[in-house]
């Protein structure tokens, strides 16, 4: 069974159509890089995955539950969909301990010992067991993202959304996130879906590439035949303009 | 005597008179803080929300009750609902005057604060598995509450302030009272007139340090 499931999904803004006649399958334990120029629907997309936003047609199918149907409890979807945002996101009235124990004290009830021992770990893992007690204004944007990741992994998602996770980020940062990032992706079980422009991460990481434009996917292939053999001239377009090698 | 010092306004009969006038302020004062704390809050968080319909009912009800005169609600609940079969004695009618106008305005300073938190907030919390409910009772009102202290403080200030007002329908409160003891000897005035001066700033004073003391304590 896939993970995530897009079955003919349209989705608007009013009268603009900002996903046109998406099908997509992502398997369990797969992870999928988004690409494409600005505006093409990607941020969208991967938003409609976790019912951040609407879509109007077609049905979509994470972890077996349709989002589109009214009856589906989209808290449960959430549980098991983490996401990673460009702006991090944090709570700003939490320290960064807290920002990552407070969703599965509130939504999976864990015990307060495990909780910690677990947020700890997880921190521990992205590098910031120091920060702890740190407030989310104290971190720099690359310690946030990290910060940002422990908060979704703390949860134990099936799968992680990341929405350009290091677009917001000063260079000597981006680094560190995409270390983390290559950690979790070596995790056979976590299935990953990242919307980058880092295409050296595309390379390292991603089993496939899907090229985005206009609202429509134009490329779904594996990750060697995308940056290799492109085969939509919107995609050879976008990768002469890119510095991918 | 001769001597016409300015504390000879203050006997103890009229020192025992204004203090009784400063125990109703005080009171329409705190009874009505809480009562419009919290329907303001709960009538912004209806606004923000935007619940189709009943938020722009609530929206519309609460845009007329904010362009209204004070003192105008206060004759209305006083003068006019006893007509309509609702008799509240005058203590009581003052409170609900106060805190229906007080609740309109704090609404419009939650809406505004939780308007100013970042939506990244909301969808950070969202995202992570939280309820509407949670993110707002962990996220967002404790960021949003701590923007308001400010507006809400001066609101709260001037609550205190417009009780004076229902000496319109001669609530017995402490500017009313002040005036019945300099009716008794004109030379009664400029010391009465500092005296309940004096009173009214010591209390919004106390107010105001109350807030930079939760400032401190939230920031």
């Amino acid at each position: 069974m896939s993970m995530i499931e897009f079955n003919n999904v349209e989705k608007y803004y009013g009268k603009f159509h900002a996903l046109k006649n998406i099908n997509l399958k992502i398997d369990k334990g797969e992870t999928v890089v988004l690409i494409g120029p600005s505006g093409s629907g990607k941020s969208t997309l991967i938003r409609t995955i976790n019912g951040l936003e609407e879509i109007q047609e077609g049905n979509l199918l994470v972890n077996g539950f349709d989002l589109h149907d009214p009856k589906t409890d989209i808290n449960r979807i959430r549980k098991n969909v983490g996401m990673v945002f460009q702006h991090f996101n944090l709570y700003n009235n939490k320290s960064t301990l807290e920002n990552v124990m407070l969703a599965p004290r509130l939504v999976l009830k864990r015990s307060e010992e495990e909780n910690k021992a677990t947020a700890m770990a997880l921190l521990d893992k992205v590098g910031l067991a120091d920060k702890a007690a740190n407030m989310p204004s104290e971190l720099s944007g690359g310690q946030k993202q990290r910060a940002a990741i422990a908060r979704s992994l703390a949860m134990k998602p099936k799968a992680l959304l990341f929405d350009e996770p290091t677009s917001a980020l000063d260079p000597e940062m981006v680094g560190d996130v995409l270390d983390v990032m290559r950690d979790i992706a070596k995790d056979s079980s976590m299935t990953m879906l990242v919307v980058t422009h880092e295409m050296s991460f595309a390379k390292a990481v991603a089993d496939r590439v899907i090229f985005m434009a206009d609202g429509e996917i134009l490329e779904d292939s594996t990750t060697e035949e995308f940056f290799n053999n492109p085969k939509e001239p919107r995609a050879q377009q976008f990768l002469s303009q890119v510095d991918h090698k | 005597m001769v001597t016409l010092g300015i504390f000879d306004a203050f006997t103890p009969q009229n020192v025992q008179y204004l203090l009784g006038g400063l125990g109703v302020t005080v009171g329409v004062s705190v009874i009505s803080v809480i009562l419009s704390f919290i329907a303001g809050s709960i009538i912004g968080i209806v606004q923000f929300e935007r619940i189709p319909y009943f938020s722009t009912f609530v929206g519309t009800i609460n845009n007329i009750i904010r362009n209204l005169p004070l003192l105008l609600i206060i004759f209305f609940v006083y003068f006019a609902l006893p007509k309509l079969g609702i008799h509240l004695p005058i203590f009581w009618a003052t409170v609900v005057a106060m805190s229906t106008f007080e609740s309109s305005m704090l609404a419009e300073i939650v809406r505004g604060g939780l308007e100013s938190i970042d939506k990244g907030q909301f969808e950070g919390a969202r995202a992570n598995g939280l309820t509407n409910i949670q993110t707002m009772v962990y996220i967002v009102l404790p960021q949003a509450y701590k923007k308001m202290i400010p507006p809400i403080i001066s609101q709260l200030i001037s609550l205190v302030k417009d009780t004076s007002l229902a000496m319109g329908i001669v609530l017995s409160e402490m500017t009313y009272r002040g005036q019945i003891v300099y009716a008794q000897n004109s030379t009664y005035i400029i010391p009465v007139l500092i005296a309940i001066t004096l009173v009214y700033f010591l209390l919004n004073y106390g107010l105001s340090l109350i807030a930079k003391w939760f400032d401190r304590r939230l920031a």
